[in-house]
C-alpha cells in the first residue's frame, strides 16, 4: 500500500469515527434537546403537528413551576436534601468500611464483598412492601429520615464495593511508610491514603448523589406531602385529562440542572477516577 | 524518644531467638543478631530466605510468633513501628505521589509538629545531602528513578533516627547508578554514623557496602560476619555457594587414606585432610588454573569479560567455573586437566566446614 493510500485510509477512518461518534450524541441529546426547547413553548405551541421548530419562546413555564401555585421549588429542595445527606452519610461509612475490608484480613471478606452485589441485584419492586410495612411501624413513612434510611441499604454496599477496588490499588508500602514516619493509624489514612483515592471518592459521590436525585419509585410509596422529592412533584403535571408537557419538561430542566452542574465539576476526578490503573502506578515507577 | 547522634552510643540492635511463622509455614526459625552502634550491616541472602521478614520485624511492620526485639537494651518488641525511631527505605521507594519532594521529606517531621522554621531547615539540609535540592517543588512522579530514590532516602535522613533500614534500595536503578548509589551510600552513612540495616540478594553488594554481613538461607542466619572473613572462610557449603561471583566451585569428593578423591583423580594436597569420609570440595574459580596434570575436564565455553576471562569446565558432567586475569591458550571443546591452589573443605551430610 502506498504511504497516499495510508493516509487516505487512515483519513476515512477518522471520518467514520466521527459520524459514529456524531450519531450517538444525536441519540442521546436529542430528547434533551426536545425537552428543553419544549420547556420554552406554549402548551399550544407542543401540541402543533407537525412540531413547530421556530417558536416565540416564553417564560412562563419556568415562572410556574418555580413560583406559581405548583412551584417544584420545595420539592428541589426536598430532594436535595434526600440527595444531600444520603450522600454525606454513604461517604462517612463507605470509606472507612472499604479502607478497612481492602486492608484487614477479615474472616468472611469474600462472602461480604457477594452479599454487596446481591443488594444491587435485587429487583427493588420487591422490597416496597416490606419497607413500607417497616417504616409504618416505626413512622417513618412520609420522613427524612425514613427515606434517607431506605436509600442508605442500597447505596453504601455499592459505595463501599466501589470505594474498596480504589483503596486495593495503593500500595500497602504507603502505609507502612506513613506508619514509621511517626503518623499513627488514622494520620495515615487522612494524610497519605485518603488524598491518593480523591478521585474514587469524586466519582463515588456523583454515583450516589445521582442515584438519589434520580430515585422514584421509593420516594413515591415511602414519601408523602412533606417529603416529596422533584421525580414524584413533577408527577402533578400529569393527570387523567391533560400532561402539561411544557410544565413537564421546565420541570424537568431544573431538576437537571444540578445533575449537570455537579457532573461538570467533578468531570476532571470521574475521567481520572475510571481511568485509574490505566497508567500504572500513577506516577511511580 | 532518643534524638539519635553520635556513633557509639545509640543505634544497637539485638534480635533475640525471632520465630515467625505463617500458618504452617515457618519462614524464621530463631534468629539471633548482634548489631553494633554505627554499624553498616547487611542481611544478604537469596529470596525466600527470610532476610526482609527480619528486617521488617525490625521496624514493627511485621508481628512475629516469638522472640525479642532489642534497641539499645529496650525491649521495643510490642512497639509501634512510629515508637521506634527507626527510618525506612523501601525497595519501591514508597513516596507520597499527592505530595511534593519537600512535602515528602518533610513529612515525617510535621508528624511530630516540629516548628516550621526548624523543619524547613532539615529538609532542605537532608535534600542537600543526597543532591536533590533543586527538585523539592517537583512530585514524585516528575522524578528519575535515581532521583526518587533520594528523595526516599532523605526522607529517612531528616528525622535523624537512631536507625536506617534499608530493604533493597538499589534495586530498581540500573546497573550503572546502582555503582555509583551504592559508593554514596556508604559515605553518607560513614558520615551519619547511623546504624544502618541493609537488605539485599546482590552479594557483591554486600560485600563492598557493609561491614558485617549475616548470609540468610532458609529462614536461618547461616553465617556471620565482616565480609572478607566470610569469603575467606565460608561456614558451610551452601554459604560458599553462594558467596563470590561468580561464586564458589563446589565437587562431591572423598577423603581416603590422606588423599583427596575427585572425579576419579586422587589428589595429594599439602593441607590437612581431617578424617576419612565424604565431603565437598570447594574451590573459588580464581583459585582454579589449566595445568599439565590433575583433573580431567574439558572446555565447555569461554566468557571473555575484557578484563578478565571465565571459563567454563565441564568436569565429570558438572559444569565448573574457572576465573583467570590471562585470556588462557585453549579453546572451546578442548580436553585439559585442573589444579587449584586453595580449596575449602565442608562435611557432606551437614555441610558444615572442616578445619584446616
Amino acid at each position: 500500500m502506498s504511504a497516499s493510500n495510508l493516509v487516505s485510509a487512515r483519513r476515512l477512518r477518522t471520518a467514520l469515527l466521527v459520524a459514529v461518534a456524531a450519531l450517538l450524541l444525536a441519540v442521546w441529546a436529542f430528547p434533551v434537546i426536545w425537552a428543553l426547547l419544549t420547556s420554552f413553548k406554549t402548551e399550544r405551541d407542543v401540541l402543533a403537528y407537525p412540531p413547530t421548530v421556530i417558536f416565540e419562546p416564553t417564560l412562563s413555564n419556568y415562572r410556574d413551576v418555580m413560583f406559581g401555585s405548583a412551584s417544584l421549588l420545595p420539592n428541589l429542595l426536598s430532594s436535595t436534601i434526600v440527595a444531600g445527606v444520603s450522600t454525606l452519610l454513604t461517604l462517612l461509612f463507605a470509606v472507612p468500611a472499604a479502607y478497612a475490608l481492602a486492608r484487614l484480613d477479615l474472616p468472611g471478606k469474600r462472602a461480604s464483598g457477594f452479599y454487596v452485589l446481591a443488594t444491587q441485584m435485587l429487583p427493588p419492586v420487591g422490597l416496597i412492601i416490606p419497607y413500607y410495612l417497616m417504616l409504618q411501624k416505626i413512622g417513618g413513612l412520609d420522613t427524612y429520615g425514613g427515606l434517607i434510611a431506605i436509600y442508605l441499604t442500597f447505596s453504601l454496599p455499592f459505595a463501599i464495593w466501589l470505594m474498596v477496588s480504589y483503596f486495593e490499588d495503593i500500595p500497602r508500602e504507603m502505609e507502612e511508610a506513613a506508619l514509621l514516619d511517626r503518623a499513627g493509624r488514622l494520620r495515615a489514612l487522612w494524610y497519605v491514603i485518603l488524598p491518593q483515592v480523591r478521585g474514587g471518592i469524586a466519582v463515588t459521590t456523583i454515583f450516589v448523589f445521582l442515584n438519589a436525585w434520580n430515585e422514584f419509585l421509593f420516594a413515591v410509596v415511602l414519601g408523602g406531602n412533606r417529603v416529596r422529592p422533584v421525580t414524584v412533584a413533577m408527577f402533578n403535571f400529569i393527570s387523567v385529562e391533560q400532561t402539561l408537557w411544557a410544565k413537564l419538561a421546565a420541570g424537568a430542566m431544573l431538576a437537571m440542572a444540578p445533575v449537570i452542574l455537579l457532573g461538570l465539576l467533578a468531570q476532571r476526578h470521574i475521567v481520572k477516577g475510571l481511568t485509574v490503573g490505566a497508567v500504572k502506578g500513577g506516577g511511580r515507577t | 524518644m532518643s534524638a539519635g547522634g553520635a556513633p557509639g552510643d545509640v543505634g544497637r540492635v539485638s534480635l533475640r531467638g525471632i520465630v515467625k511463622r505463617h500458618g504452617t509455614v515457618t519462614a524464621l526459625h530463631g534468629v539471633d543478631l548482634d548489631i553494633e552502634p554505627g554499624e553498616f550491616f547487611a542481611l544478604l541472602g537469596p529470596s525466600g530466605s527470610g532476610k526482609t521478614t527480619t528486617l521488617r520485624i525490625l521496624a514493627g511492620l511485621e508481628p512475629l510468633s516469638s522472640g525479642r526485639v532489642l534497641l539499645d537494651g529496650s525491649d521495643v518488641t510490642d512497639r509501634e513501628p512510629g515508637e521506634r525511631d527507626v527510618a525506612m527505605v523501601f525497595q519501591s521507594y514508597a513516596l507520597y505521589p499527592h505530595m511534593t519532594v519537600y512535602d515528602n521529606i518533610a513529612f515525617p517531621l510535621r508528624m511530630v509538629a516540629t516548628p516550621a522554621a526548624d523543619a524547613d531547615r532539615a529538609v532542605r539540609e537532608a535534600a542537600a545531602l543526597v543532591h536533590i535540592d533543586h527538585l523539592l517543588a517537583r512530585r514524585p512522579g516528575q522524578l528519575s528513578g535515581g532521583q526518587q530514590q533520594r528523595c526516599a532516602l532523605a526522607r529517612a535522613i531528616v528525622r535523624k533516627p537512631r536507625l536506617f533500614l534499608l530493604d533493597e534500595p538499589l534495586s530498581n536503578l540500573d546497573a550503572k547508578l546502582r555503582l555509583e548509589t551504592r559508593v554514596e551510600l556508604r559515605k553518607l552513612q560513614r558520615a551519619l554514623g547511623v546504624t544502618t540495616v541493609y537488605v539485599t540478594h546482590d552479594q557483591e553488594e554486600a560485600m563492598t557496602i557493609a561491614d558485617r554481613v549475616a548470609v540468610f538461607m532458609e529462614g536461618r542466619v547461616a553465617q556471620v560476619g565482616r565480609p572478607q572473613d566470610i569469603f575467606a572462610k565460608p561456614a558451610s557449603a551452601v554459604v560458599a555457594g553462594f558467596i563470590g561471583s561468580p561464586p564458589m566451585n563446589l565437587f562431591p569428593a572423598e577423603v581416603r587414606a590422606g588423599a583427596l578423591r575427585v572425579v576419579g583423580a586422587d589428589l595429594r594436597l599439602n593441607r590437612p585432610l581431617g578424617a576419612d569420609g565424604l565431603v565437598t570440595l570447594g574451590v573459588r574459580p580464581a583459585a582454579l588454573r589449566i595445568a599439565p596434570t590433575g583433573i580431567p575436564a574439558r572446555v565447555y565455553l569461554i566468557e571473555d569479560l575484557g578484563d578478565t576471562t571465565i571459563v567454563d569446565l565441564d568436569v565429570g558432567g558438572q559444569i565448573v567455573k574457572l576465573r583467570t586475569d590471562q585470556r588462557p591458550d585453549v579453546r572451546e571443546g578442548d580436553n585439559v586437566h585442573v589444579a587449584f591452589a586453595e580449596c575449602h573443605l565442608f562435611e557432606r551430610d551437614s555441610g558444615a566446614r572442616r578445619g584446616e
